[in-house]
């Protein structure tokens, strides 16, 4: 009923697509729930739930796109999976091992085996360093020692990113390169420890527009010549499609859907995510003559409370379920999950017979 | 014909670089904005010169600017013949204003949201501080944005009312023209998308002008009526919209388009070729023609003139030349079109 990941794409997009997730993933969260305590004042303090039971797996060689807006809670999530940030609840897994309470000192293994590549290769890079010396330094700080091997595996990963000759490339400075190749010498970087696994934080947004693809196809290529597995979070859905096997939309540190990419782009099902999909706006001379689609401002003074937490904004809000009833994820078929009470299976069963009793 | 609102001819930035090299940022670009309402797209990547295009336009100019050139027809007046002076008691705000990128930053932290939008009135002298609020607090309700906003500061602001703040603070001189540098970069899609809408109501109530500068040729569409491509410190097409979206005459802008990841249609984008070319070492002939895949006899070596392409759109590019057929073997454009 619903087609493969991929099938909206001409046959040569589809082709460079992994197969579907099988056997026990790489990076498995299981639940997560972060909770910030803000300073507000001297004496005032809240409490931010940052996650509230997000649980996503990534399988060998897969790549899931975070889709969410500022506080979503999608830069933590991916922090959490590098155990950069600590879960106050839930569980994190990789490669089978429960790494949640795991001390720093005990994590090397981990360290070299998970990467991040981040969002601004302006100030991510050290303009005072060679290219060289940038891709190197983890090396250096792993404690290989034989110089020719550092070298070795510099040149491996500044040829994987298409930065060649690498000897040239190498010499440069970041001030000496465009944003793609700045981003192409991050992406190095987290390359040559040869990890499993990469978060890669928004790695388009600070980009060009006419130099995205060339990334996306670069990270694209590498998690399929080298089987790593990526988490990639982004706001843009149209770098997404390019760049993922599945999507999962984050909304106020909760998953509103999951599923594969094409379904979920093609076929939206929660509100959300089909307003999120009807505001990217695509060229076209007609755009305007007509008012771009936005997602529903937030009401003023409303409180999410137990229920959805899209509820105030959803246009299609069902009072008295989606503000009490927290909706479940559900299957829909073809892998696509939602959470959403306008689909079968996500209200609670125990809610679903409380209605019936009411009404009768 | 009437005189046009804005009328922009050989406009040229050049900056000082090390080295005794120069930065051809702005390098001999024509463009009109014939009346209020209309809205145009600068579009380019990263290095084009099209920042450096709306500093110009604004005359704010770094200490190692070194040639400003040309001439800006601001109704029917030359205002880059002012002096500085005279500029910014009669231009800078008052009829020209500008939304910088990176906005969010621009706001300053210590001074209440209203203060900042209110401070180039105080400055003028002519309306007293009550008028000066009024005029503030009408302005807050124009970018959809609470009055009560009026006595908060900027950190208290999410990113997308930072951004109307901006837009406020760039509008309370009832400019007549708009320059836009990439004004919604920083924001998430479905801000951006009612930053978007609140551009296209000012477009179309007072009826402002706008200077729309970007990298993205999809979010140009979204507001402007005609688009000029920049490539290098030129623009290499200038056509409508419809134009320049739906029949680029450049192979330029024809790879721009073909570049975007879109979130709609079956074809795989296709990255640009190579890297953009150095203002500071701009290429002979055809900036474009090291990253041309139509590259031929006459472009490494002779600078194409614009010539029309569709209904009043124009592109510099010798493909377009109608005399192309008569180009001689030696790879030297033919008859008048020789501006080399």
């Amino acid at each position: 009923m619903v087609e493969p990941a991929g099938a909206h794409l001409a046959p040569t997009v589809a082709e460079t697509l992994a197969p579907p997730l099988e056997g026990t993933p790489l990076v498995a969260l299981d639940d997560i729930h972060v909770t910030f305590t803000t300073h507000r004042g001297l004496f005032r303090r809240g409490q931010v739930r940052a996650l509230a039971g997000v649980t996503a797996a990534i399988g060998r060689g897969e790549t899931l796109s975070v889709v969410g807006e500022s506080g979503s809670g999608k830069t933590t999530l991916g922090r959490v999976s590098l155990r950069l940030a600590d879960p106050t609840g839930g569980r994190v897994t990789f490669d089978g091992r429960d790494i949640t309470r795991d001390p720093q000192g005990s994590l090397a293994w981990f360290r070299q085996r998970a990467q991040i590549i981040f969002q601004d290769p302006f100030s991510s890079l050290n303009p005072s360093m060679r290219v060289r010396d940038l891709i190197e330094e983890p090396l250096v700080i792993d404690g290989v020692s034989r110089g020719g091997e550092r070298w070795d595996r510099v040149r491996g990963a500044l040829e994987a990113v298409d930065l060649v000759p690498a000897v040239r490339f190498g010499a440069r400075y970041p001030g000496q390169l465009s944003g793609g190749q700045r981003q192409r010498v991050g992406i190095a970087r987290a390359l040559v420890r040869e990890p499993d696994y990469i978060v890669a934080d928004e790695p388009v947004s600070m980009i060009d527009a006419s130099s995205r693809i060339e990334i996306l196809q670069l990270l694209r290529g590498l998690q399929a010549q080298r089987g790593v597995a990526f988490m990639s979070i982004t706001h843009d859905l149209a770098s997404a499609r390019y760049f993922s096997d599945r999507i999962a939309v984050l909304y106020l540190g909760q998953v509103m859907e999951e599923g594969p990419t094409g379904a979920v782009i093609d076929r939206p099902l929660h509100p959300y995510t089909r307003a999120l999909v009807a505001a990217v706006p695509e060229p076209d001379p007609a755009n305007r003559f007509r008012r771009r689609a936005v997602v529903p401002a937030e009401r003023a003074g409303s409180d999410p409370g137990t229920g959805c937490p899209f509820f105030s904004r959803c246009p299609e809000r069902i009072p008295g379920t989606c503000d009490r009833v927290r909706p479940l994820l559900a299957g829909q078929g073809g892998g696509q999950r939602v959470a959403c009470h306008l689909y079968p299976g996500s209200t609670p069963a125990t809610v679903d017979a409380g209605a019936d009793r009411a009404s009768h | 014909m009437a005189t046009p609102l804005l009328s922009v001819r050989d406009l040229t930035l050049h900056y000082a670089a090390g080295g005794g090299r120069v930065v051809r940022a702005v390098d001999g670009v024509s463009f009109d904005i014939p009346e209020r309402g209309e809205a145009l797209a600068v579009v380019g990547e990263s290095g084009s010169g099209k920042s450096s295009l709306a500093n110009a336009l604004m005359r704010l100019l770094p200490k190692n600017a070194v040639a400003l050139g040309g001439s800006v027809m601001l109704d029917g007046q030359d205002i880059l013949a002012l002096s500085d002076e005279q500029y910014r008691r009669q231009v800078r705000w008052r009829r020209m204003a500008m939304v910088f990128q990176g906005s969010m930053s621009v706001l300053n932290p210590v001074l209440r949201v209203g203060e900042q939008i209110v401070e180039p009135l105080l400055l003028d002298g002519t309306v007293d501080r009550r008028t000066a609020k009024k005029r503030a607090e009408s302005l807050l309700e124009r970018v959809g944005l609470p009055t009560a906003l009026y006595d908060r500061y900027a950190h208290e602001l999410s990113g997308g009312q930072k951004q109307r703040v901006v837009i406020a603070t760039a509008l309370v001189m009832g400019p007549d023209l708009l320059i836009l540098d990439e004004p919604t970069s920083a924001l998430d899609v479905s801000v951006q998308a009612q930053i978007m809408n609140l551009l296209k109501d000012l477009k179309a109530d007072p009826g402002m002008a706008m200077i729309f500068i970007t990298h993205d040729i999809g979010l140009a569409s979204d507001l402007c009526d005609r688009i000029a491509v920049a490539y290098a410190g030129e623009h290499v097409e200038l056509g409508t919209a419809e134009q320049v979206l739906l029949a680029p005459g450049h192979p330029y802008t024809q790879r721009l388009l073909r570049s975007l990841p879109r979130l709609r249609g079956g074809t795989m984008p296709e990255p640009m070729p190579g890297e953009p070319a150095d203002l500071a070492a701009v290429p002979p002939g055809c900036r474009f023609h090291p990253r041309c895949p139509s590259c031929f006899g006459p472009c490494p070596k002779h600078h194409p003139p614009a010539f029309a392409v569709g209904t009043g759109g124009a592109a510099t590019c010798w493909l377009l030349d109608p005399a192309r057929a008569a180009i001689a073997s030696d790879g030297a454009p033919s008859g008048t079109a020789h501006h080399g």
